[in-house]
């Protein structure tokens, strides 16, 4: 297996997000994927994506602007 | 005052450590690092140009790294004298060769270093900033600043009058955020500047004797509800913060602005104040991206939130000021009693949810209008615990204010399992049935008379068996007495001769995590025309009622404080409950019966114990 190293950017762990931890994950370059030292999660840079997008889906006003104070 | 005052204050690090640990990986540690010491000059410059470009002055608070660049000090003596910024200096930062050399430490937190270390590096700092500048700096600041720390450095250099003095609610949230090893447990503070006890720096001064000589400042301003219960690195006026909280989409941060908007309307129930405040050092403007966020995305982020201040400035909506600056306005007009205090709304989940945050000299208190307006925080300010933090103290890395009640942590209102959770609340009772208001959201209201600050919830409907009761809850906090009164009042019944109990109470605890304290010691008494009553806390579930009730109250002497209800009727019965050790709560309440319409009238108020 190869040796793990810091991937693009900062990826962290899109599953250890989820509850709130910021884990930065390595990436694996033989398989072309990142994975998580504490919670198992592997994935490519499409899936962390893809969970990171799910992730902010509870920040309803994400792209709100609100003036009413 | 009756203004929006702003403090961006940029440090220049120059081995921040994400740019280090970026820079090193695969090699060993340099703390020369020419790369990174370069990268993060190029970085402060470009804040600065950012902050000038949008015509706000800044405050560079000097690293005790970058003492020994030139050019940082070049650049600092140039922005002083061409945009009138100020030269302060902060303790972050201190990491360098010569920090190594000199202390042989490789601590990065100057609150946790032992006293006679915080000493000597305070001198050092000090000095090394004197000999540059030819001045002694008038701010200062790091992630904490405990009081000890202050004294000291107020008793040996009095002309520093401003100090970044806490991270708002950074505690176990934040050390768990961080996979458990970030250590700024420092819960308990204040979301606004503040003049601090010389006590505890978390607790506004009671008085002159009690000021502690300069304004605190907390590190950013912070979303009050999703920090109560999330990281505090997600959701306040740092960019980064944003960005590593996620709160965007396609690039674009409205938040940022919501935050700052909602800062500004704080006006409304601080005569007219407003603050806010950005803290920024280099290393999270990586050129390598940080936070999933490329450098593009970073500097944009800035611009855009710096770029919105500076719009508000030309707008005459704004005054930049320095942070010395600050701390001189904020004197001009502001009596030791008068407290901070805000109606916060969700602005980041959709909901429309509220929680309202109020500070003293005697307490913080957080009501939450999701839960019927439950006190879902309380701090004994009173108490002014002296808690020395640091290598030698009890508490060491535990920098937080203690609490009586933290809902979050201590289970508050129990929708499953057995036992309780620490909240103060109501409920009320027919017969058989009881409905607590923290299964009552509703909404408030923020109104003045005179020195009082007045909460008015949203009448809730009550249904008990064949009736309905409206009750209209409200806080009244009295300044200068430490007292809130309560006032539950049934304001419409669908049956004007069914008899309905009010039963306020207030289930509480004490700590500074999630984690039980022993709560043997606690005194809990009852005291009323029949006399008094009074046990010692020992997991007995033992209860007791008086009636002609007219206070209630527990004494927590392993936190110096005494929580206290009374009320002015005659016709109340008082009670409190031990709890078990699977149940390590204490409750104190007082109740009354109504018939058709009627209130309930107590007033909470939390003193020093001894």
């Amino acid at each position: 297996m190869a040796q793990g190293r810091k991937g693009k950017l900062n990826y962290r762990c899109p599953r250890c997000l989820m509850r709130e931890i910021d884990m930065d994950m390595l990436f694996d370059r033989d398989a072309g994927e990142f994975y998580c030292l504490r919670c198992s999660f592997t994935g490519d840079e499409r899936e962390v994506l893809r969970l990171n997008a799910q992730f902010r889906e509870k920040y309803g006003n994400r792209a709100k602007r609100i003036t009413d104070f | 005052m009756g203004d929006f005052y702003v403090n961006i204050v940029h440090r220049p690090e120059l081995i921040p450590e994400y740019l280090q640990k970026e820079a090193e990986e695969g090699k060993e540690e340099d703390l020369t690092r020419s790369e990174v010491i370069e990268e993060s000059l190029d970085i402060f410059r470009t804040q600065q140009q950012i902050a000038h470009d949008n015509g706000l002055r800044t405050t560079i608070q000097m690293t005790y790294a970058s003492l020994f660049s030139e050019e940082a000090v070049a650049v600092a003596k140039e922005h002083r004298e061409v945009y009138g910024d100020e030269i302060g200096c902060t303790f972050l930062g201190l990491q360098c060769r010569q920090f190594r050399d000199k202390f042989k430490s490789k601590e990065l937190a100057v609150w946790l270093l032992s006293m006679e270390d915080k000493r000597r590096v305070v001198d050092e700092v000090f000095g090394r900033f004197h000999q540059l500048f030819g001045f002694y700096p008038t701010s200062t600041g790091s992630y904490y600043m405990d009081a000890e720390l202050v004294n000291y450095i107020k008793n040996k250099y009095p002309m520093v009058k401003a100090a970044v003095a806490t991270c708002w609610e950074e505690g176990p949230k934040a050390y768990w955020n961080a996979n458990n090893s970030w250590y700024t447990l420092m819960d308990g503070g204040p979301w606004n500047p503040w003049i601090p006890s010389k006590r505890n720096i978390h607790c506004p001064a009671s008085d002159a004797d009690d000021d502690i000589g300069v304004v605190a400042i907390p590190h950013l301003s912070r979303d009050l509800m999703a920090v109560f219960d999330g990281p505090g690195s997600y959701y306040g006026t740092h960019p980064q913060n944003i960005l590593r909280g996620m709160v965007y989409e396609e690039r674009e941060i409205p938040y940022f602005k919501n935050l700052v908007d909602q800062y500004r309307s704080m006006g409304k129930y601080n005569r007219g104040y407003s603050y806010n405040m950005v803290f920024v050092g280099p290393g999270w403007m990586s050129k390598r991206g940080r936070w999933e966020a490329d450098y593009d995305f970073l500097l944009k982020s800035y611009r855009d939130g710096l770029g919105y201040y500076g719009e508000l400035k030309r707008e005459g909506k704004l005054i930049d000021v320095t942070m010395s600056d600050f701390a001189d306005i904020y004197r001009q007009d502001r009596p030791y009693t008068r407290p901070e205090s805000t109606l916060w709304k969700d602005i980041l989940y959709g909901s429309k949810r509220q929680q309202y945050w109020h500070i003293d000299p005697w307490m913080r208190v957080c009501l939450d209008m999701n839960q019927g307006g439950a006190m879902v925080d309380l701090r004994p300010y009173a108490a002014k615990l002296e808690r020395p933090v640091g290598v030698g103290s009890a508490c060491l890395q535990d920098a937080s204010y203690p609490f009586l009640i933290q809902s979050y942590y201590r289970a508050g209102y129990f929708t499953h399992y057995a036992g309780e959770g620490a909240v103060k609340s109501c409920k009320f009772r027919h017969g058989c049935e009881e409905v607590d208001l923290c299964a009552c959201r509703t909404l408030a209201s923020f109104s003045e008379e005179g020195d009082t600050r007045i909460v008015t919830l949203d009448p809730v409907d009550i249904e008990f068996d064949g009736f309905t009761v409206s009750v209209r809850s409200q806080f009244r906090f009295v300044e200068g007495t430490g007292e809130i009164e309560i006032v539950r009042e049934i304001v419409e019944t669908t049956n004007p001769q069914a008899e309905v109990t009010i039963d306020e109470y207030a289930t509480a605890c004490y700590g500074t995590t999630e984690y039980p304290e022993d709560l043997t010691g606690v005194k809990l008494t009852l005291q009323g025309a029949s006399g008094k009553e009074a046990i010692d806390y020992a997991y007995k579930c033992r209860e007791a009622e008086m009636p002609g009730i007219e206070l209630a109250e527990a004494i927590v002497p392993h936190v110096d404080s005494r929580l206290a209800m009374r009320t002015e009727s005659d016709d109340c019965t008082g009670y409190f409950r031990e709890g078990f050790a699977f149940s390590p709560m204490y409750t104190i309440g007082i109740k009354k019966k109504v018939k058709g319409k009627g209130e309930l009238r107590t007033w909470l108020k939390v003193a020093k114990a001894s």
